[in-house]
């Protein structure tokens, strides 16, 4: 890692952090708390190394892609390379209290931090109704107060 | 806030005026039916459709595409799911219900869904022209759907489904690019294709479309299918495939494409559960809910 380049790591950050979730357009990968590291070398080459929320999640393919043009489209940067790296393994924690915000508001999706899960849009107890939903990452529960169906993020 | 309306006419005005209906308001009888029977429906072909997914995960040709396909189908169960749960709480039908007349043919679901996929040129099809369709008649519905928690979970589908649209554009784009026999097999898919996934929209919507009056749709059937006819018109014959459609012309003065005539018997044989492949999609869908009873009693037993 340098900071010697002209092209420097805070530049690449800012490129990555324009890659969004393809199922939470808006919800950037670094704010869900994909993005482990960013190295560069003295032949400007990137390693960018992230972590997925499960190890079979089908998007990983494509946020590599869209992280890769992305990185490319870096001025200076020779070459990427986009790594999933096995540890750490992915948690709730690492999702930011804005994309938190934002999955609320613009998902009406919920984090699941504990036991406890507020509903996003009535701020009611809400119920577990399945571990899963249309994805592994995610359970659906029910609020007690509006009965919306709601999605949570889970590890 | 439990809302309520002294008659249809101000419900209505209140609907005019953008207002959104919750699951907690006194909604006129007539609107809760119409809602529910549009979920029901939506939520019946969401299920339909990750069956046939699912018959696509041994067969995808490799592991990246078995990879998407799994998600795929993951994708639609978990949206036939939440779409079920939106639909049981308007209290019209229990979700064992819906089940029971799916399965009894007395449900209606998308009439795609009553053809059968033959091979990965046809599973590549659904995945680029009817997945299409369907995301733009969702797209449409999104814009400005009356009822609030459909509204909600469509845009949350919106989203899963244009992530599938790259895959459809991704597969399509490799059998284009790949040998004659893939070529061919395309071409063969889309002869068969065509017309169905065109058929989805349905037949023009009638001026006193209820669906259109209290904002459950927002668009008119023939302006969505006429949307889908100008994006794959151009984007099928770009790849240098054929449109089955002997009278299709590009209109000069208005810059547009057109097709011939529409037949609809086709699609009133799929409602009427009476298309190719309906019987053996209705029965292996019920046999596929029978065969995994065991999980969902022992989630209960669990959760009890």
């Amino acid at each position: 890692m340098t900071s010697n380049n002209s092209t420097s790591i805070q530049d690449i950050h800012t490129a990555i952090n324009t890659v969004n979730d393809p199922e939470y357009p808006g919800i950037s990968i670094v704010d869900l708390g994909l993005l482990e590291n960013i190295e560069i070398n003295t032949a400007y080459e990137v390693l960018v190394e992230l972590i997925p929320t499960f190890s079979g999640c089908p998007a990983l393919g494509v946020i590599a892609q869209d992280i890769e043009e992305v990185v490319r489209g870096v001025p200076g940067v020779k070459k990427v390379d986009v790594q999933w790296l096995n540890t750490p393994v992915w948690t709730v924690d690492r999702i930011t209290a804005k994309a938190k915000e934002d999955l609320a508001e613009n998902f009406t999706v919920a984090v699941q931090i504990n036991e406890r899960v507020e509903c996003p849009r009535c701020k009611s107890m809400t119920d577990k109704k399945s571990h899963f939903g249309p994805s592994r990452c995610r359970s659906i529960h029910l609020c007690r107060n509006c009965r919306e169906v709601i999605e949570v993020l889970r590890d | 806030m439990n809302r309520s309306w002294d008659s249809l006419e101000t419900f209505e005005n209140f609907l005019d005026s953008g207002g959104i209906v919750e699951p907690v308001d006194e909604m006129p009888t007539e609107y809760r039916q119409a809602v529910f029977d549009f979920i029901e429906m939506h939520a019946n072909s969401e299920l339909m459709g990750g069956l046939t997914e699912r018959d696509w995960i041994p067969r995808a040709p490799g592991l990246r595409h078995k990879m998407s396909v799994i998600a795929k189908t993951q994708d639609e169960i978990g949206h036939a799911h939440l779409l079920y749960m939106v639909a049981a709480d308007l209290q019209i039908k229990t979700r064992q219900e819906m089940m029971r007349d799916l399965f009894a043919g007395k449900s209606k679901f998308h009439n795609v869904f009553h053809y059968r996929a033959k091979t990965w040129g046809d599973q590549v099809a659904i995945a680029f022209l009817v997945d299409a369709a369907a995301l733009v008649s969702q797209q449409a519905v999104f814009k400005n759907c009356s009822y609030g928690p459909y509204k909600r979970i469509l845009k949350r589908i919106i989203a899963e489904e244009g992530f599938h649209l790259r895959f459809g554009e991704e597969s399509v784009l490799r059998i284009a690019e790949g040998t004659q026999i893939q070529r061919s097999m395309f071409q063969s898919s889309i002869n068969d294709w065509w017309w169905p996934a065109l058929q989805l929209f349905g037949p023009d919507s009638k001026p006193n479309d209820l669906l259109l009056r209290w904002h459950i749709k927002s668009e008119r059937n023939e302006v969505l299918r006429d949307r889908w006819i100008q994006k794959f018109v151009p984007l099928l014959q770009g790849y240098g495939f054929t449109i089955p459609d002997p009278d299709l012309r590009w209109n000069k003065e208005e810059n547009r494409w057109e097709i011939g005539p529409i037949d609809w018997e086709p699609l009133k044989r799929t409602l009427a559960m009476g298309g190719p492949d309906s019987a053996r999609r209705i029965s292996e869908a019920s046999e596929s809910w029978e065969k995994s009873s065991w999980v969902r009693e022992a989630l209960e037993k669990v959760a009890t």
